[in-house]
This record gives C-alpha cells, structure tokens and sequence, in this order.
C-alpha cells in the first residue's frame, strides 16, 4: 500500500472536478496492489483506461456467478484478447452455494429477494478477492441508482471489505459520468462491448435477473423487476457528512 | 481499547431503522457491556456530536462503531457484524455478515 495516509474526503473534493482519466492516473499512480472490477459490462471502459496508462500491468478481476448471460462469457474473452490481459475470474464458495441451492433451489431469489443469492455468488467471493488487495476500482456511476446513490464519491474509505486494522480505499473514477458520456467514449474509441447492449439491454447482471429496458425506463427497471423499491434510510447525508 | 457507538436520529425525531435493529441485537447478545460510549448523530443538527464524529472518519452509513486502540489509528466500523467479528471475537454466520453488507450497499449487486 502507498506510504500516505490519505485524507479521503479532501482527495475526492480534488478529484471529484476531474476527468475519469485522471482519477484512473492518480489510483494507479498510488496503489501498486490495486485491481477493476470488471462486470462485463460497459465498464469496460476502465480497462481501457488503465490500458492506456500502464500496458498490462493492472489487474483485472470478474465475479462469476455461474449464472452469467452467454454473451457475458463471450465478452470476458473478448476483452481479454483484445487487451491481451488475463481476467482472476472468482467463483462463489461451493459449500455456502451447495446449501442454497439444495435447501431453496435455482431460483430461490423470485421467491424471497436476490439478496441471499447475490450475497452468495457475488459479495463473499469479492470480499475473498478485497481482502487481497489495497484498493480497488469500480464503474459505479451517480446515474445508475436514483436516489441513495447519487453521492456516490470518486474515492472512499470502503468500510465494508476492509483487512482487520487496515484500510482498502474505493476508487469509482465514472461517478460523474452519465451513461451517455460511457457510450460516447465506447464509440469514440471503437471498444469491444457487450453484444446483449444491442438487444436492448442496459444494466447487465445475472441471466435470470436481467431483462432489456424501453426507451425512457430507468436501467434499474432492469434488474430485480418483481422487488418493490424499498428506500433506504440510514445513509448519514453527505452534505451533513463532509468536513 | 476504547468504543464507541454511533446512532442516528432521523429528520422526523425516531432512530433510524437499522440503529434499532443493531441495537437488539447489541441487547440481545449482551454486548452493551463491551460499549464505552453511546453518541447520537442527529440529523437535525449537523453539529450534533454524532455527525461531527461521522465527518471526522468519514461514515456515511449509521449506526458505526469506532474502536480506538492505544497506539494505533482508530477504526471504523459501519457493518455491525465485522464489528463483532474483528472486534469482539465473537463468531458470527457468513450468510449474516454477507447480507448485511449488501443490504447497507445496495450498489453492489451492480457488480
């Protein structure tokens, strides 16, 4: 980890004015045991980044939940050939996903929520990965999640997955980015991309929790379409946060 | 060792729901005696010791412990049962931390 202890609240009010570009330089610049988390999706955007900045030399990680679209298998590949870099492909804990599926089935998450499941084949195989790295970077964006998500910071303490007595610092270098300015760079660029994006589908997850969105509905419509919105209620303001 | 817990009072006066949920579980597994101070970050007022304390490490999330060590930086924790966990060293299910972690970070199951 770099020898700095950072003020991460000062840092992302430097960052927070810059292109995704330079947010992409300073994490690299800082963090040596740094990774993406790459979806498969239109974040393949900060692999090209990272690209441009440091040839081959940035890790590259993806959680497979088994329960992936083809074309998501596909684009992996696609993306590793064309930037000529290996992907750490993680999978869920077979026990923990052995029990599930005997004690509740496939699709356990149409009748409860998605939340036992993703906890299963998504959060504990990435918090196996974060605990082996400092820092790490993400393509969550303010527009993707109306409502809580919209402070979404370019750089945070992440809380959540830090090592006992240690910090692991998020980077989210498309926080400002809309999902317009994503495409733009895609096409501007000539990036590979997802092929389920020309089937009309904007946020890509799991197989059986995706579906393709209308013009005019919000790509969350996307996802877990049979869950009502719940508002969540104990985010600490950020206005009031800040210092 | 010294800890402290932060709660938080919404704009309409009542605690949030999840500092209640964490708190009946504090009561029900007796772990108020391992807690050296209760501080309210009251939404109200933005100089309330709480939101100071939430500024100051940077916790966007309510409830949080911090854990201050002698020696050592503080920590802080916003997952109540990695609290537990690293800190009281008590056994928790994988399944309870993993939920929670996903249900404080919804943003997550974007991934």
């Amino acid at each position: 980890m770099s020898d700095q202890i950072l003020p991460i609240v000062d840092i992302d009010l430097q960052l927070s004015g810059q292109a995704p570009e330079e947010i992409m330089a300073y994490a690299l610049s800082k963090f040596k045991n740094i990774a993406i988390s790459f979806s498969g999706a239109e974040d393949v955007v900060l692999i090209d980044m990272a690209h441009k900045i440091s040839p081959g030399k940035v890790q590259i990680f993806s959680l497979d939940t088994g329960r992936l679209h083809p074309e998501t298998y596909r684009f992996f590949e696609k993306v590793r050939d064309h930037y000529s870099v290996k992907i750490d492909i993680v999978f869920p804990d077979t026990m923990a996903l052995n029990n599930l599926v005997r004690e509740k089935g496939l699709f356990s998450f149409y009748k409860d929520d998605h939340k036992e499941c993703c906890g299963i084949r998504k959060i504990g195989p990435l918090r196996s990965k974060l605990l082996t790295l400092d820092a790490w970077i993400t393509g969550q964006r303010r527009d993707q999640s109306p409502g809580t998500r919209s402070a979404i910071p370019v750089i945070q303490d992440d809380m959540a997955f830090s090592r006992p007595q240690e910090k692991l610092v998020k980077f989210n270098p498309l926080a400002n980015w809309t999902s317009q300015q994503v495409w733009a760079y895609i096409r501007q660029n000539n990036l590979p991309y997802n092929e389920l994006h020309d089937k009309g589908f904007v946020s890509i997850g799991c197989e059986p929790c995706t579906r393709p969105t209308g013009p005019g509905q919000h790509e969350r419509e996307g996802r877990w379409w049979w869950e009502e919105a719940t508002a969540k209620e104990c985010g600490l303001h950020e206005v009031n946060t800040k210092k | 060792m010294k800890i402290t817990f932060v709660k938080k009072i919404q704009l309409d006066g009542n605690f949030c729901k999840k500092c209640k949920e964490v708190q009946d579980k504090i009561n029900a597994a007796d772990q108020n005696q391992f807690i050296d101070q209760v501080i309210i970050a009251d939404e109200r007022d933005p100089s309330s010791p709480g939101m100071v304390l939430a500024a100051l490490y940077s916790a966007d999330r309510a409830p949080f412990f911090i854990v201050e060590k002698e020696g050592r930086s503080p920590k802080v924790y916003t997952v109540y049962f990695k609290f537990v966990k690293e800190v009281l060293g008590q056994k928790i299910t994988e399944e309870d931390q993993l939920k929670e972690i996903l249900n404080d970070n919804p943003d997550l199951d974007f991934l």
